[in-house]
């Protein structure tokens, strides 16, 4: 949209300008006091976060533990095409796991709307929420929302005490420059909206499992 | 008395005496506030995240100007499209005509309170294209042709079975046959089959945004559903309709800006979906829209930021918790009061957004109990406000001529002692003479307005003042 | 009454000025602070040589000191306002915090919930003072009930232009009174009482309503009978 198309935008900073001459009050700040609990333990909390919010977490040695371990996930799944990131590590585990199961890999494009499952990789694991943090340049924008199952895959290096230090990491490795999107995932897709009584599953995945391994390089 | 304060005050006499309605907003709310208090465990100084919460939107918003700029710089650098409009029409003008240039016959959306506030929909619909409610709730009121309950419940005020009627009727091929009606994982299962073809098939997604991050050029969308996610990666076109006081300054603030918004809203420690969008699908990524519109909304946001003692109401990040703790929400719920914006911040906010002359009476309807305040995670003096709303009423000598006559010769009777103990001595007569010739509860009772709803008091025969002065002085 | 006879008991030597009239509050809260103003320039000057005021009311003891600092900002009373607001005191209060007195030699026996009232606890931040004292009055059996925080209503103005709305928060309250098992209702607020007390009559509710100094002004003495409707009124 050329500017000249957009009068508003001139018009709306002018009075930004204008208003902001008279300045408003503020609060005092007061001594700065520690907000947040503090994550003593990363791999504990996040363990016990995920419990508290459905998530399914499972600790394995490596990766060798990790296909094992994503078998037996797939094979409480219904029978059915499923989607994983393309990423050499993927390859490897998806492999020993998928038990002649068809792959859609995420080179040919987004997952399926009939996808039983979604596997992908993360940027970090943040211990204070059990939270997941994805970029849409691995497996694109569906996969980690489209099938009713999302499995993450993802090292116990990866994780990182909070919020805080997740957004930092975001911001030091630049990955708003080469993602368009960034999404900060806890627990499965979930709804209180009728009498507040929780059903999980709404439009998402009504399961996140996170298989994080102890060592990545084994 | 305008047309909006009389519609308010009918509705809010029709919902007030609606019992099982108030019971139902009860529960719901017993529900949250328990919530609340286990959401509220992960912070050691819940003060201290409120105050830190303050202090980004404070410095966002009183340099508003800047950070517009900067996010809108760095999403145009991706590749993003960004629409100052003025007013509700430019917005909605700017969608219509996308939607009509692309061809769009299928909306998803997802909640999004300023789409309400601009009427989005119905300007879709008139277009011919088909426009679904993706959030649980919205859905749900969308298929009851009401507006929200509730800014982050929408459909609050409905039972399972309200529901399940509901579903049964409109989304008959959606339910599962077998199934029992009115479980609420059935309701959820039903609509999630029912939007999925909508989400499949839509040309275009809409969708609010919570925050507009100006360091990192990214918007910032909160929900537990996904329907956001959905939205945003499936259809080819994504618009992002926000106020443009949703700016915050850094990534980093989302750190305490998302637990406190999880648990003032729901009692969640966090949301589960955060998403964060800065553009269109960049080159080399597998999906996405192939454009991102952002829309920032002025509509007298700006007239409120010049409004140096009420510019903190633009630190709302519509929570909802301010509706949750209001005794005046809970007696008569979101619909009576008949603006987008429902309870205490609903009250401050229309006068600004839609003229004090029309919309003084939502500020005059509370006890200016403070519980508002008391909870609003980013320090928003609600109730003081409300009161500044009405002196502003005052002086733009907008009341009722009776009611500036009756303050006047109130004031009158107050300034002096002498005058003071006549007028009670007064007041007392007439009061008890009304009882002695039988006309209480008539046009003549003077406390007919009280009466209504109380038994009648037992009128002193002396003022403290005669008492102080035959016994007190002691 | 029954203020100035506690607080004589603990020793307080008291004076009533003549002279005061309203602290100026209805019509601050309904918009109209020009009509408010001179009245509140009237109590400044009535009460400004006082040691301490005390106000058996935590709404007009909030407006001395939280209002007239905004409400008479650039006046010539301004100092004296300030100045004021730190020496009024809610009745309580005052016994509790000033006074530094728990116990002031009060006999009810009966079951007591206190209700809330908004300004004294959410303006003066004042939620243990009425129940320190309450605690301490022989025979008093002290429980809380459900939503004691919750306002009940009355708002002054707010009663009368939305009533039903008003009507609808009392119903509220008087039901949590009732769940609470209490005999009696206190409260820091005579309007308060005033509005939970109809609802309650209304309903022919068995609960009662009191104000916290006429429970402290009871001592057991058999001249003193409890007559609910004229003490709550002559509580000042």
């Amino acid at each position: 949209m050329e500017r000249a198309e957009n009068p508003g935008r001139e018009r709306i900073l002018a009075r930004i300008h204008s208003a902001l001459r008279a300045s408003a009050p503020r609060h005092d700040a007061g001594e700065k006091r520690a907000i947040f609990v503090s994550v003593a333990d990363p791999l504990e909390r996040f363990q016990q976060q995920c419990a508290l919010t459905s998530t399914e977490c499972m600790l394995v040695p490596d990766a060798a533990a990790a296909a094992e371990a994503l078998r037996t996930v797939l094979e409480s799944i219904p029978a059915g095409e499923i989607f994983a990131q393309d990423a050499p590590l993927l390859h490897r585990i998806v492999q020993r796991a998928e038990g002649g199961r068809a792959v859609r890999w995420s080179n040919a494009g987004p997952p399926n709307e009939g996808s039983q499952a979604t596997i992908t990789l993360a940027e970090c694991l943040v211990a204070s929420h059990g939270s997941v943090l994805i970029a849409s340049n691995g497996a694109g924008r569906a996969a980690s929302v489209a099938a009713p199952v999302h499995i993450v895959l993802a090292g116990e290096s990866q994780l990182v005490p909070d919020l805080a230090s997740a957004l930092a990491r975001a911001k030091q490795d630049r990955l708003a420059e080469t993602n368009s999107c960034l999404f900060l995932i806890t627990g499965s897709s979930r709804t209180a909206d009728i009498e507040k009584i929780l059903v999980l599953g709404a439009h998402g995945p009504r399961r996140l499992v996170v298989i994080v391994m102890r060592d990545l390089d084994a | 008395m305008t047309t909006a304060s009389q519609e308010f005050l009918r509705a809010a006499a029709r919902e007030s005496a609606n019992l099982p309605r108030r019971q139902a907003i009860r529960r719901a709310i017993d529900q949250y506030d328990a919530a609340v208090q286990r959401g509220r465990e992960q912070f050691l100084d819940y003060e201290a995240a409120r105050r830190k919460c303050y202090e980004i939107k404070w410095e966002a918003l009183n340099h508003l100007d800047r950070y517009l700029e900067e996010f809108e710089q760095r999403v145009r650098a991706r590749g993003g499209q960004v629409f100052w409009a003025e007013r509700a029409e430019d917005a909605r003008r700017y969608v219509v005509d996308l939607a009509t240039a692309r061809g769009v016959r299928t909306v998803v959306k997802s909640k999004s309170m300023v789409a309400e506030e601009i009427h989005l929909t119905p300007a879709l619909e008139k277009l011919g294209a088909r426009v679904f409610e993706t959030d649980l709730g919205e859905f749900i009121v969308q298929l009851r042709n009401e507006p929200p309950f509730h800014i982050v419940t929408p459909a609050m005020h409905l039972t399972r079975a309200d529901i399940a009627k509901l579903f049964e009727e409109k989304l008959a091929e959606a339910m599962s046959p077998a199934a029992s009606r009115d479980d609420p994982a059935e309701l959820v299962a039903a609509a999630r089959r029912a939007l999925r073809r909508a989400f499949f098939s839509a040309e275009m997604g809409i969708t609010g945004a919570n925050f507009l991050v100006a360091d990192a050029g990214l918007i910032a969308i909160t929900t537990n559903e996904g329907n956001d996610r959905l939205g945003t990666a499936l259809p080819r076109i994504h618009v992002a309709i926000a106020g443009i006081e949703k700016v915050i300054p850094r990534l980093e603030d989302l750190a305490v800006l998302w637990p406190v918004l999880a648990t003032a809203g729901t009692g969640q420690t966090i949301t589960c979906y955060n998403t964060l969008i800065g553009g269109p699908r960049a080159p080399a990524e597998v999906d996405g829209p192939q454009e991102f519109h952002v829309v920032l909304l002025d509509n007298g946001r700006t007239d409120l930021l010049a409004d140096a003692e009420q510019r903190d109401v633009l630190h709302c990040i519509r929570c909802g918790a301010c509706l949750n703790a209001c005794p005046v929400f809970r007696s008569i719920g979101g619909h009576a009061y008949g603006t987008t914006y429902s309870g205490p911040i609903g009250s401050v906010l229309t006068p600004h957004l839609r003229g004090l002359n029309e919309f003084q009476h939502l500020s005059y309807a509370s006890s200016l109990c403070g519980a508002c305040t008391t909870v609003c995670p980013v320090q928003i003096d609600l109730h003081h406000h409300l009161l500044h709303n009405r002196r502003n009423a005052v002086r733009a000598s907008d009341r009722p001529w009776s009611e500036r006559l009756a303050f006047r010769f109130w004031r009158w009777t107050m300034s002096g002692s002498r005058r003071f103990a006549l007028a009670g001595w007064l007041g007392r007569a007439t009061l008890r003479g009304v009882r002695a010739l039988g006309l209480a509860g008539t046009t003549l009772d003077l406390l007919r307005p009280w009466t209504r709803y109380h038994a009648a008091p037992v009128i002193p025969r002396k003022s403290f003042r005669a008492l102080w002065r035959k016994n007190g002085a002691r | 009454m029954d203020t100035a006879r506690v607080l004589r008991r603990i020793g307080c030597a008291i004076d009533f000025p003549e002279a005061q009239t309203c602290c100026g509050q209805p019509a601050f809260n309904t918009g109209y602070w020009d009509e408010a103003r001179p009245l509140a320039e009237r109590f400044v000057r009535v009460f400004r040589s006082a040691e301490a005021v005390v106000c058996p009311s935590g709404s007009c003891t909030t407006m001395v000191r939280n209002c007239y600092p905004e409400l008479l900002a650039g006046t010539a009373l301004s100092g004296d306002a300030n100045s004021l607001g730190q020496r009024v005191f809610e009745f309580s209060e005052f016994v509790v915090k000033v006074a530094g007195i728990r116990d002031v030699g009060a006999y009810f026996p009966h079951r007591v919930a206190v209700h809330d009232a908004c300004h004294a606890l959410r303006e003066l931040r004042i939620k243990e003072e009425p129940r320190e004292l309450l605690r301490r009055v022989r025979g008093l059996e002290l429980v809380e009930m459900p939503a004691s925080e919750e306002c009940c209503g009355f708002g002054g103005t707010f009663a009368v232009k939305f009533g039903m709305i008003s009507a609808a928060m009392g119903d509220t309250k008087a039901g949590n009174a009732e769940a609470s098992g209490a005999e009696y209702v206190a409260s820091t607020d005579p309007s308060c009482l005033l509005h939970i007390d109809g609802i309650l009559r209304r309903r022919n509710s068995p609960v009662r309503t009191i104000h916290v100094a006429s429970i402290l002004a009871q001592t057991g003495r058999a001249k003193e009978s409890v007559e609910i409707a004229a003490r709550a009124r002559s509580a000042e």
